[in-house]
């Protein structure tokens, strides 16, 4: 009797803690509408947001880029702004969806593996402008527009770099084999277009230079970028360009455990998102997604969304480029620095096109 | 006298259901009160917050009732079938913690499947593809089951080491065999839609469109209706739960506890696969690489059978649950910004108490039984 007593007890507590529960989950719904009353939206600001991949914030490369180019927008031309962060694939679609139904436009999707998804809700979402980070969609919809970035422009500066380097003597990891090594993360496009701009670019201020190119096959396996920097090191490689995602962390440790390569990083400025990377990296082939989405926010503003097109940017938009030397400043010879000058040039002017493929 | 003891029959029934019940849903609401805390010292409201929350499910202010019913619909449908997988496997005292692998495996033989019968009538090919992921789930289970029945191998190892081949092979499999070549993404080509499974307003014409939601839902309830009835009402069942109670007796009673083992894994094994097959014909339309990567839908699956206290009406619920946290994850980050993040917290919480509860009644059940052998030991005196 007392046993059952208690289990009395337990259920009228449990009952009340729920509608507690439930209060607490209708309540603030109901006084909504009197929130939005006393304090009205200001009129006609634009609402722009970004959904992340399942990398979510803090990967220091494009979801962090974008979520750059949507700040910059916001402190600049002081549109609001939102990220939502996707935990599964699932919530690609839905997320998308919600931003859409909560008047953000455009909405920005983060990396190719949300295709599928923001081709989907662009179509069922006319009303809303949709931009695509690296997502590449054939004949996209008058509301979406992809923005996609010319690798092998960023590629051919580091060769230019690293086949400068190789003959140089300004550290004494150079040594006199004149090789230099290139590690991709998947054989996809964008990975392929660093390579092919990486080799053009070395093999045009160094003729006879040898690079060798090795395929992880992954993107986030930073053992095995490991045991291939260590194998093109074994090679005689002394500066290794990798396009290789969270495996380029592996083939940066690597540089930097065996004292005998300097580095070039991908994508963002590794130098400032690696640890102690001060003494490995000469530089980074960066990709500006930042200025991508920042100039996509502005047409926005201006009534001017460029949709229905995918757009690639290069050096002549400023969006791809070479990050800063930093400590190898001072050390990096003058004659490196007017190369790459004069490749920058000759690109943006036309006169030099890079091939997108290795031949 | 014997009228007092009928009413502690019904009294003591009452008690267990109660506390079957009563049990999970202090965990849910002991890990929302702590996640209350975390909100506060994280500087959010927590009623704004959970308000957002129960909206992303459920629908409100915030999101279309219609929208946010379906999102969490479509996100519990893949975790029914893992907990009932999960679910099963307990029943026989069995851990199927690689419940992920065989979801992959039935995920990629959906996709195998889908693209070789997929110029058949739906019909026809829904239900020979189902048939086929829910093979290739079970024959996943397989070698773990045998290994576990001829040499003792423990399944919690055996299982989960096989979730890596799985995920590997499939890896190779949609970037080789079975890769799209119109992409460079890796997946497989698209499944023809007559194979796709319908919308649920499709099926049942008198519902109105819930968005996202799909007839996998109605497979999932039906699996479910299927192993409670193999539990209650075949001699397989019988022989499942008298091994999970006490193998040592079953054994004694004629029960070869090898094939229960091999049958249990296998059945389980089919439940996660028909999952992944449920994904692919009613979401995706194709095989990802890793398409369970982020969600775990195997994984969670653990939860959600522990939380369902291995019932399958207590499963079905608890995979609603957890589809709901998971679809009201982004209104919730939308209009309380708050980070999404703070639901793994919050599942994680569930988790925590309801497996503190397992805890606490295995320490009471050994004090019981403890005080039993005094007692027994007292009489022999």
């Amino acid at each position: 009797m007392k046993k059952s007593l208690r289990s009395v007890l337990a259920l009228v507590l449990l009952i009340s803690m729920m509608a507690l529960v439930f209060a607490g989950c209708t309540a603030p719904a109901t006084t909504k509408p009197v929130d939005s009353t006393t304090t009205p939206p200001p009129a006609a600001k634009l609402k722009v947001a970004m959904v992340t991949d399942v990398g979510g914030l803090g990967d220091k490369s494009f979801n962090d880029l974008s979520w750059a180019g949507l700040e910059k927008a916001k402190a600049d031309l002081g549109v609001e702004t939102k990220v939502l962060t996707s935990k599964v694939m699932t919530d690609y679609e839905t997320n998308l969806t919600q931003l859409s139904g909560a008047g953000f436009s455009p909405v920005f999707a983060v990396g190719f593996l949300m295709q599928a998804a923001v081709n989907k809700v662009a179509t069922s979402t006319p009303d809303t402008n949709y931009g695509g980070i690296d997502i590449f969609i054939a004949d996209p919809p008058k509301n979406y527009v992809g923005l996609s970035f010319k690798e092998n422009e960023a590629g051919y500066l580091a060769g230019v770099v690293a086949g400068l380097a190789t003959k140089a003597n300004f550290d004494t990891r150079l040594n006199a084999q004149n090789v230099i090594g290139f590690v991709g993360g998947m054989a996809i496009p964008p990975v392929q277009k660093f390579q092919a701009g990486f080799v053009a670019g070395a093999k045009s201020v160094n003729p006879t230079v040898k690079v060798i190119s090795l395929y992880a096959g992954k993107f986030d396996d930073q053992a095995k970028g490991k045991e291939l920097g260590l194998s093109l090191i074994s090679q005689g490689a002394d500066v290794v360009f990798a396009a290789a995602g969270q495996t380029g962390i592996g083939t940066f440790n690597a540089c930097q455990e065996s004292k005998k390569a300097l580095f070039i990083g991908v994508d963002s400025d590794q130098f400032l998102t690696l640890t102690n990377p001060g003494d490995t990296i000469l530089t980074s082939a960066v990709k500006r997604i930042d200025v991508a989405v920042f100039s996509v926010v502005k047409k926005s503003l201006d009534g001017k969304f460029p949709g229905g097109q995918n757009l690639a940017f290069g050096l002549a938009e400023d969006g791809v480029g070479l990050a800063p030397f930093h400590d190898f400043d001072t050390k990096v010879p003058q004659a490196i620095k007017d190369a790459v000058a004069k490749a920058t040039a000759d690109i943006k002017a036309g006169t030099v096109t890079v091939p997108e493929s290795v031949k | 006298m014997s009228d007092r003891r009928e009413v502690t029959l019904v009294e003591a029934r009452w008690v267990s259901v109660l506390r079957a019940v009563g049990v999970p849903l202090l965990s849910v609401l002991l890990a929302v009160g702590i996640g209350s805390l975390i909100l506060l010292a994280g500087g959010y409201d927590p009623l704004k917050a959970y308000a957002a929350l129960f909206q992303g499910a459920f629908g409100g202010e915030m999101r279309k009732p219609l929208e946010a019913i379906g999102d969490t619909l479509v996100r519990s449908t893949p975790l029914m079938f893992t907990g009932l997988a999960v679910g099963f496997g307990f029943r026989a005292n069995l851990f199927n913690i690689g419940a992920e692998g065989q979801f992959i495996l039935g995920a990629l033989g959906a996709a195998w499947f889908g693209l070789m019968f997929g110029g058949l009538p739906g019909f026809v090919s829904i239900p020979l593809i189902l048939l086929g992921a829910a093979l290739f789930g079970a024959a996943w289970a397989f070698i773990p089951a045998l290994l576990k029945a001829k040499t003792g191998a423990h399944e919690v190892i055996t299982t989960m080491m096989f979730s890596w081949i799985a995920l590997y092979l499939t890896s190779w499999i949609i970037s080789g065999p079975l890769a799209d070549s119109a992409t460079n993404n890796f997946q497989t080509p698209i499944i023809p839609s007559d194979s796709w499974l319908p919308t649920l307003d499709k099926v049942i014409p008198w519902l109105p469109t819930i968005k996202y939601a799909h007839a996998g839902l109605i497979v999932a309830l039906a699996a479910a209706v299927v192993v409670a009835l193999l539990l209650r009402r075949t001699t397989l069942g019988y022989e499942v739960r008298a091994v999970g109670f006490n193998p040592t007796a079953a054994q004694n009673g004629g029960v070869s506890i090898a094939m229960t083992t091999i049958w249990a894994l296998c059945i389980s094994g089919a439940l996660a696969g028909l999952a992944g097959a449920s994904e692919v014909l009613g979401v995706t339309h194709r095989m990802f690489d890793q398409v369970s990567a982020g969600s775990g839908y195997g994984f969670t699956g653990i939860a959600v059978a522990l939380l369902g206290k291995k019932h399958p009406v207590g499963i079905i619920f608890a995979a609603l649950l957890f589809g709901g946290l998971s679809a009201g994850a982004g209104t919730m980050q939308l209009f309380a910004n708050v980070p999404a993040k703070i639901i793994t917290i919050l599942q994680a919480l569930i988790i925590f108490f309801v497996g503190a509860e397992t805890l606490v009644t295995w320490f009471v059940k050994r004090r019981q039984r403890m005080a039993l052998e005094r007692e027994e030991a007292a009489d022999a005196q």
